[in-house]
């Protein structure tokens, strides 16, 4: 008992005072089992963004000396020379120009601590936003009845005991990539880890709650309320309220800046994770997309904006953070009759931390003729997204057993990482 | 003798009377619950559970007294008296506006501040918001000179009757369905453009079809400006001869402007004409996000047998269906400048489409032929094969399975047996669509009774949020705080962003965010401590006080979960109630306790981001007097426990049955 007391101290751990009693599950379970609890060493940390709706990735990061794209876009097409007021395209490399709403990610592009692959989606061409995110998010494109997501089977890969904490979506709702028997924890805002009240009422009701999911049948209800109270007695209210960002980080105080801010914290309160996730939404730009202003500007912007913020927020920590974006397509090369572009298939992701191999757009774009295109209008799939999926969590989380992270699939690895 | 064949004749008349009616109520059918070994009571409870928002006390017995078939047939008919409802709507005066009426009534923020700048009442300089006071009041005198009031408002009582209609309508089943239909069709308040039609949509497009023929839901959302704008095809534009030309002559006028411009200007100016000339450029043309949804979300359903190409040609035949011109709606300036030019009976008789606040352009319809599952519709259709191509997907078998089966999830069960779908769906093949019919299909099978069925859904945040007021007998008389609270536990009615509406799986609501809510909603709602909410407990129990914590959790516990077992809830609390040093504890501490801070927290139920209400003043001074109704309310509270000495365990006893899992499920 006085050895738990120590560690806990010693881990800077404070366990709820006032809410509920008890140790959780995972210190109880490792106290048994002697075994060495995951928290109290450094782990890597994989943050996945996904990008709901479907990013235009050609207008995200330009190939901007493709004449087929500025043909079958008039009103869209951007370039990385000045032309009248329009801000230009930030040219990377010549040959593709970053969204200049984007301008916080030049740094880290130059830096080399940002990677880009273009031409990256699933090898299923179902243009549904529901199918192509489930079948993403499940790694199985071409099964939808695949149970697990990928980031739970991850977790489950990552071979060491875990706490409440080891997998964390920051969404109002459980991410498919989430689902499945390993603990996960979704929640938006961290200061609802408690229950209001004072002691002893406060005790009473939790205690009342715990028993009543323990014992209900629902296996759904069940497993969540476990979930629930373990990380309740873990993380103190207090700790989560008032953060301030470290090295003048400014998150966006958008949802998406709200939730990097608050994997920042988690990170920082060494509490165990391994496994972030967060949702960036309004890509499905069908209608007045805009060029270096409107709403696809403003997306790309927050997005940008964000990680970046993330990023200088972790400082020392950044050798062991990784971040990765993905959409679930990307959109038509020609624009539609509403100044918008309609569903199309390939996309682009953005890989951030110190051991991408980075400053470079990976992956292979031909020119956008329509030969070249995928049924004659779309951006080819070039790398399949379990491609970089992979590559990513094989290198930063040290899993390597592919055929069980992404069942079905045998591909190469295109160097992403570093080696 | 006399008397026998009198009383014969009384008979035969009755039993023809009570035949006709039977049929007339289509009675024709029965539930087979017996044959799954559900009590009556059991059965009544089920169908209370699936059919309503949540039953009230004593409803089992109303529906076993009414009848289970007739009670069922009642609610498919949506006939009943709903007076004391419509009493309670009648102070909100935006429900019944028409679009037009909207428009004019709660023009959008961006338009007020526009149409002042315009009528010259705000110096377009002054609009610098370092003096935010100020500003404001420059825009708050203009609106009211105007007789503007604020978009807020209207969201607000339209979010409002939501939460009345559900809690208190008679017609419970349509309240059901006004809502299923609406999550199947989703349109979103996040998108501006599509915001203010959102009442009207709900009101005259899905509430009169809930229970009618599927093909007429299709046609009268294909139709609403609330999906012509979700979805994008207000705008959606075809090619046909007369606009090639016109397009023709157009670019031939911009290159001989552009040229004659371009003699003797620098280049720095020839760069800004181009952008000028870019920028007016209005490159109309196709638009395929409502042909892909139609067909993947509200018909065929993703596997339902559709190709890319079908996409683009479906797309093709519904170019030109479009928003009848509003007044102060921008994009239909261009069919009012149609009609004012041409006169819209002339219009009308070229073949163009004028329906409620709908409107077919012509002009803007490709008269092509187009291939959509393998139909030919032939060059110069029109408006026409447009309602036959939606008539096609209504009478698709794919269609049949796939609105069988959602409407199988939503009452049966997550995961309900293919064998009850296919029977739903002939059905729907059968009648023509007839979702009263497939319904009562559904009710007639023996899977809807399975034991495996009772209580597996999972209610939603807004199923949790009504149950509990109709399971207490609530008052509700500010209706915006349990909206509020439906979202914090995960579901903004009407703010769903995709066009897929909430998932309908108990996967979907329950993770640890939300569950902690529902535990804090349970004890916020027993504790009174949601403004405007109230209820007697004392009324659920015949006036009778319980006597002890552990009577409390047995009355309420049967009382709000009626035809449950309840006994395993009752014996894992056991223990905890019944310990005499905790209850007195709480006692005690309940004595000292503060409501402000608690209270505060209730109010503020977190982020506000995507949302319409935003921070506005009107919002924030909402809260305040709120806050401060609720330190009143505590501090008469401590005077007058409700019941006398047990006031607050009795309360957390209510709320922790709440934030049970026996009351997440359904």
């Amino acid at each position: 008992m006085s050895s738990r007391k120590a560690f806990l101290k010693q881990a800077g751990l404070a366990l709820f005072s006032i809410g509920v009693g008890g140790v959780p599950t995972f210190i109880a379970r490792a106290a048994n089992s002697n075994k060495l609890l995951g928290p109290y060493k450094k782990n890597k940390v994989l943050v996945f963004i996904f990008q709901r709706g479907a990013m235009d990735g050609l207008m995200a990061v330009t190939p901007f000396t493709d004449t087929y794209l500025k043909a079958a876009r008039p009103t869209l097409f951007m370039d990385a020379a000045k032309s009248g007021t329009n801000k230009p395209l930030i040219d990377l490399d010549g040959r593709f120009g970053l969204h200049p709403s984007m301008a916080a990610f030049e740094k880290l592009f130059r830096e080399k601590r940002l990677a880009i692959v273009h031409g990256m989606g699933s090898p299923n061409n179902t243009r549904s936003h529901f199918d192509a995110q489930d079948y993403m998010e499940s790694g199985t494109p071409f099964n939808k009845g695949t149970a697990s997501g990928w980031l739970n089977r991850a977790a489950g890969l990552l071979g060491h005991d875990a706490t409440p904490f080891r997998a964390v979506s920051l969404t109002s709702a459980m991410p498919r990539s989430f689902y499945g028997d390993n603990e996960t924890i979704a929640i938006s805002n961290l200061q609802d880890f408690s229950l209001p009240g004072k002691n002893p009422s406060v005790t009473f009701v939790a205690k009342s709650f715990e028993d009543l999911y323990d014992q209900t049948t629902s296996s759904l209800l069940n497993k969540t309320g476990k979930e629930s109270f373990d990380a309740i007695k873990m993380l103190n209210k207090t700790n989560t309220k008032n953060y301030q960002p470290a090295n003048g980080a400014q998150y966006p105080g958008s949802p998406l800046g709200n939730a990097l801010k608050q994997i920042a914290q988690l990170i920082k309160m060494d509490v165990g994770l391994e496994i972030a996730f967060a949702e960036s939404g309004g890509w499905d730009t069908h209608f007045n997309q805009g060029t270096d202003n409107g709403v696809f500007a403003r997306n790309v912007a927050d997005l940008s904006n964000c990680i970046a913020a993330f990023h200088t927020d972790l400082g020392t920590l950044q050798d062991d953070v990784t971040l990765m974006t993905t959409t679930e397509f990307g959109r038509t090369v020609k624009q539609n009759g509403s100044n918008g572009t309609d569903h199309g298939r390939a996309s682009c992701c953005f890989i951030v931390g110190n051991n991408v191999n980075g400053g470079k757009v990976h992956g292979n774009v031909q020119p956008l003729a329509t030969e070249n295109l995928a049924d004659g209008r779309d951006l080819a799939v070039t790398t399949d997204f379990r491609s970089i999926f992979s590559e990513v969590a094989d290198k930063h989380l040290q899993i390597n057993n592919d055929n069980a992270l992404f069942p079905e699939w045998k591909g190469e690895k295109i160097g992403v990482m570093k080696a | 003798m006399k008397k026998v064949s009198l009383a014969i004749v009384v008979f035969f008349s009755i039993s023809i009377i009570l035949s006709s009616f039977s049929e007339k109520e289509g009675l024709n059918f029965r539930m087979p619950w017996k044959v799954a070994g559900l009590t009556e009571r059991q059965a009544a409870a089920h169908l209370l559970d699936r059919f309503t928002f949540g039953a009230t006390p004593g409803e089992i017995d109303e529906v076993v007294k009414t009848g289970l078939e007739k009670w069922f047939s009642q609610q498919l008919d949506g006939k009943l008296n709903d007076d004391s409802l419509n009493n309670r709507l009648k102070e909100y005066d935006a429900l019944g506006m028409s679009n037009q009426q909207i428009i004019n009534t709660f023009p959008r923020q961006a338009k007020i501040v526009k149409n002042a700048i315009d009528e010259g009442l705000i110096n377009k300089d002054s609009i610098d918001k370092s003096d935010k006071a100020a500003y404001r009041s420059m825009i708050d005198d203009y609106m009211l000179k105007k007789g503007y009031r604020r978009e807020q408002e209207l969201y607000r009582q339209f979010a409002n009757q939501k939460i009345l209609s559900a809690a208190y309508s008679n017609n419970q089943l349509q309240q059901v369905l006004t809502e299923f239909w609406y999550n199947h069709f989703n349109v979103s308040a996040t998108k501006n453009d599509c915001s203010q039609f959102i009442p009207a949509y709900e009101r005259d497009v899905i509430r009169p079809n809930t229970t009618g023929k599927f093909g007429d839901l299709l046609l009268a959302t294909a139709q609403s400006p609330a999906m012509l704008f979700y979805l994008d095809n207000f705008n959606s534009t075809g090619m046909n001869e007369a606009m090639e030309v016109r397009q023709l002559k157009r670019q031939q006028q911009v290159e001989e402007t552009t040229k004659a411009a371009m003699e003797g200007i620098t280049e720095e100016e020839k760069a800004k004409l181009m952008e000028q000339i870019k920028n007016r450029k209005k490159n109309l043309g196709l638009n395929e996000n409502y042909a892909r949804e139609i067909m993947e979300l509200h018909s065929l359903g993703v596997d339902g047998g559709y190709t890319q190409a079908d996409v683009t040609e479906a797309a093709k035949v519904l170019t030109g269906w479009t928003v009848y011109p509003l007044e102060g709606l921008g994009p239909s300036n261009f069919a009012r400048k149609l009609i004012d030019k041409f006169g819209e009976d002339n219009l009308i008789k070229k073949g163009f489409v004028h329906k409620g606040d709908f409107f077919f352009a012509l002009n803007r319809h490709d008269d092509k032929e187009k291939t959509v599952l393998g139909k030919t519709f032939s060059a110069g259709g029109g408006y026409d094969e447009g309602v036959e191509l939606i008539n096609m997907l209504a009478h698709h078998p794919s269609t049949a399975k796939f609105i069988s089966k959602k409407l199988a999830v939503r009452f049966v069960s997550d995961n309900p047996p293919q064998s009850l779908i296919d029977k739903m769906a002939a059905s729907f093949t059968k009648n023509d669509g007839n979702i009263k019919q497939v319904l009562i299909t559904m009710v007639s099978s023996p899977e809807f009774w399975q034991k495996e069925a009772l209580r597996e859904k999972t209610k939603s945040p807004f199923e949790l949020v009504i149950s509990t007021v109709r399971s207490l007998d609530a008052n509700v008389d500010q209706p915006f705080m349990l909206y509020q609270w439906a979202k914090k536990m995960g579901q903004q009615l009407y703010y769903y962003q995709a066009p897929t509406g909430f998932p309908d799986k108990g996967q979907y609501w329950i993770n640890t965010g939300s569950l902690l809510n529902r535990m804090k909603f349970g004890l916020a709602f027993a504790a009174q401590k949601i403004p405007g909410v109230s209820f007697n407990l004392a009324a659920l129990n015949n006036n009778h006080e319980p006597e002890s914590a552990m009577e409390a959790l047995k009355v309420y516990s049967r009382v709000m979960m009626p035809e449950r077992n309840v006994d395993a809830t009752i014996k894992r609390l056991e223990p905890m109630v019944n310990d005499p040093a905790l209850q007195q504890k709480v006692e005690e501490a309940a004595g000292k306790a503060v409501p402000n801070n608690d209270a505060a927290a209730m109010i503020d139920t977190g982020d506000n981001e995507n949302s319409m209400e935003g921070k506005s003043n009107t919002k924030m001074s909402e809260e305040k007097l709120a806050r401060q109704m609720l330190r009143k309310k505590g501090a008469a509270d401590m005077n007058t426990p409700l019941l006398a000495g047990n006031n607050s365990m009795l309360a957390q006893v209510v709320g922790i049955i709440i934030g049970s899992p026996e009351f997440q499920r359904r």
